[in-house]
């Protein structure tokens, strides 16, 4: 295995992660880790809740980066760093935890409220779709995934799902995304703390 | 043409130029229809942004654990064979139980918090691997004796299921295989086997799944009919499940057509049901499936609730495709149980008894 360590500059690890270049991305990804979680754990979180926060942080930059109108203003290190701060906060405020951040970075902030608030916004959206989904059952969700999502065509669906033909199919198909629609319309967003609630009671 | 349909085809440039001409002006005259093609757009948009975002994650994932290496939190079971049985390192499956005691401990502590919290609340019932400890017990002995007999890591969650018909389909509870990465069956005559998730209805907590193996039930006989007729109040009923390692009976009679909260999809039945007996079938005095055991209100020991047969009948005609319809509904129809001893029913009933092994991932 060859040790060479090729240093991207910010913009090339930026251009990676918008064209979803695969090794860009792991360079990004495995570039930054450590400080945030040095920060965690610094601040009273487990590594679990560092990789969590972390990857939360990479998809926040990853869907900023989409938007045309994204530009970097300050250092890569500082954008995450500033991102994963906020996450932070938004958790331990969530669980009722106050106590005070160990604040000796401060001046190597940035504001990236705009941006967590269209993640966190898209995030309830996202998981009322999960909620939907999961009510939806299957063979519907995968019914509508590969053809909303998948692309696939009629004759490709009723082939792998067994239905005679693509009309059937497509009756299928309607009667799946109508149920859909019923329940991702209908479902009143929850908070986390409820939803973590109504997962564990499951297992009692 | 249905308008949904129209919106797909418009969205997926299926229309002619006259029809998208036509469409477009439909949007601007008519309020309604703009509104519904709104609503549309954006639960397809919602739908692909948050596959993407999944994607990503599973990436970042991937990436994470090539990188730093798997953190303990996860436990993969490795789909296995069913006609070889592996040898498994006595190392890895001690390690793997380890990692699931204390996995369990973490779960089973914050459900022991939540069963205080909430009162007459529907319970499911998966037995939570509580012999974990007899496992591990099992493994050091076999570990000492040297014995060269397949050690299998716990499963995360147990439970009961039955044969629907003799084309190797079997019925359970959604919420036991919820999320599972990996679905074994076993009794008294199948060795574990694998098997997998055809049909999935979570608003009835029901699952349909097929054993893999079909050598496996060449030669199943499936005893019992399944009887979608209502039952009267007061007949009496009698469950077999798994709420342990061995087959436990527990019988009691019907004693509402409607289950928790009025809900006429289930019979409320006065056999106390434990966990481990989510997915068992509810049976008759003549031997016939009448339900499939759901759970009962935490509190109240001597009720269960059992979906109703006709119900299960229901969902499978509107979720199944048309192929897999065929399949399912290839019940038994002869009820030949009917005039044997209830004893005797068991012992016929048995085989087609059994118990879910289900382990996740995380």
């Amino acid at each position: 295995m060859s040790k060479s360590k090729v240093a991207f500059s910010d913009i090339e690890l930026i251009n990676g992660l918008r064209s979803g270049n695969n090794e860009l991305i792991s360079v990004l990804y495995k570039k930054y880790y450590t400080v945030v979680l040095k920060f965690i754990v610094n601040n009273s979180g487990s590594q679990e809740a560092a990789q969590d926060i972390y990857q939360e942080t990479i998809i926040v930059l990853y869907e900023n980066v989409q938007k045309p109108e994204f530009e970097l203003n300050c250092q890569l290190q500082t954008y995450i760093y500033s991102v994963a701060k906020r996450l932070w906060l938004k958790h331990l405020k969530k669980n009722n935890k106050t106590f005070l951040l160990k604040e000796e970075e401060e001046d190597d902030l940035i504001d990236v409220s705009e941006e967590m608030d269209d993640y966190l916004n898209k995030e309830v959206e996202f998981e009322k779709m999960n909620r939907a989904l999961t009510e939806l059952g299957e063979p519907c969700t995968t019914l509508i995934k590969d053809f909303y999502v998948q692309k696939l065509s009629m004759d490709e669906i009723a082939e792998k799902f067994g239905y005679t033909n693509a009309d059937n199919a497509k009756n299928q198909k309607y009667k799946c995304l109508q149920r859909l629609k019923k329940y991702f319309f209908e479902i009143v967003p929850i908070d986390n703390n409820n939803s973590e609630r109504y997962e564990s009671n499951r297992f009692i | 043409m249905r308008v949904t349909d129209l919106f797909d085809d418009y969205l997926n440039g299926q229309l002619s130029v006259d029809e998208v001409a036509q469409f477009e002006n439909k949007l601007q005259e008519d309020a309604l229809f703009s509104e519904a093609f709104n609503k549309h757009k954006v639960l397809i948009a919602t739908l692909n942004k948050a596959e993407k975002r999944a994607a990503f994650k599973h990436k970042l994932k991937a990436i994470h654990a090539n990188a730093f290496g798997n953190d303990s939190r996860i436990i993969s079971i490795k789909e296995e064979t069913t006609t070889k049985r592996y040898f498994k390192s006595f190392a890895f499956a001690a390690s793997v139980a380890v990692i699931a005691v204390l996995s369990t401990i973490a779960v089973l502590s914050t459900g022991g918090y939540l069963l205080k919290k909430q009162s007459n609340q529907i319970t499911d019932l998966m037995r939570e691997i509580i012999n974990l400890k007899v496992s591990n017990e099992v493994i050091t002995e076999n570990l000492a004796k040297g014995k060269h007999k397949a050690v299998y890591a716990p499963a995360n969650l147990e439970g009961s299921a039955f044969a629907l018909n003799n084309l190797g389909y079997i019925i359970t509870s959604s919420h036991m295989v919820k999320g599972a990465d990996s679905i074994f069956i076993q009794n008294n005559y199948l060795d574990r086997t694998l098997a997998r998730v055809v049909l999935i209805d979570p608003k009835l907590d029901l699952a349909i799944l097929k054993i893999i193996n079909s050598e496996i039930t060449q030669a199943w006989k499936v005893p019992f009919a399944i009887i979608e007729t209502p039952t009267d109040i007061g007949e009496k009923v009698y469950t077999l499940g798994y709420p342990r390692k061995d087959m436990v009976y527990g019988e009691g009679s019907l004693s509402s057509l409607s289950g928790y909260s009025n809900d006429t999809s289930m019979y409320q039945i006065s056999i106390p049901v434990n966990p481990g007996n989510s997915g068992g079938p509810l049976l008759n005095d003549q031997g016939n499936v009448i339900g499939v055991i759901r759970g009962k209100i935490t509190g109240a020991e001597a009720t269960g609730f059992a979906i109703k047969a006709n119900e299960i009948v229901n969902s499978i005609s509107t979720l199944a495709a048309d192929s897999l319809k065929n399949d399912l509904f290839a019940f038994n129809k002869k009820q030949s149980l009917k005039n044997l001893k209830r004893t005797e029913q068991i012992k016929r009933i048995n085989p087609y008894v059994f118990n879910v092994l289900v382990y996740k991932r995380d």
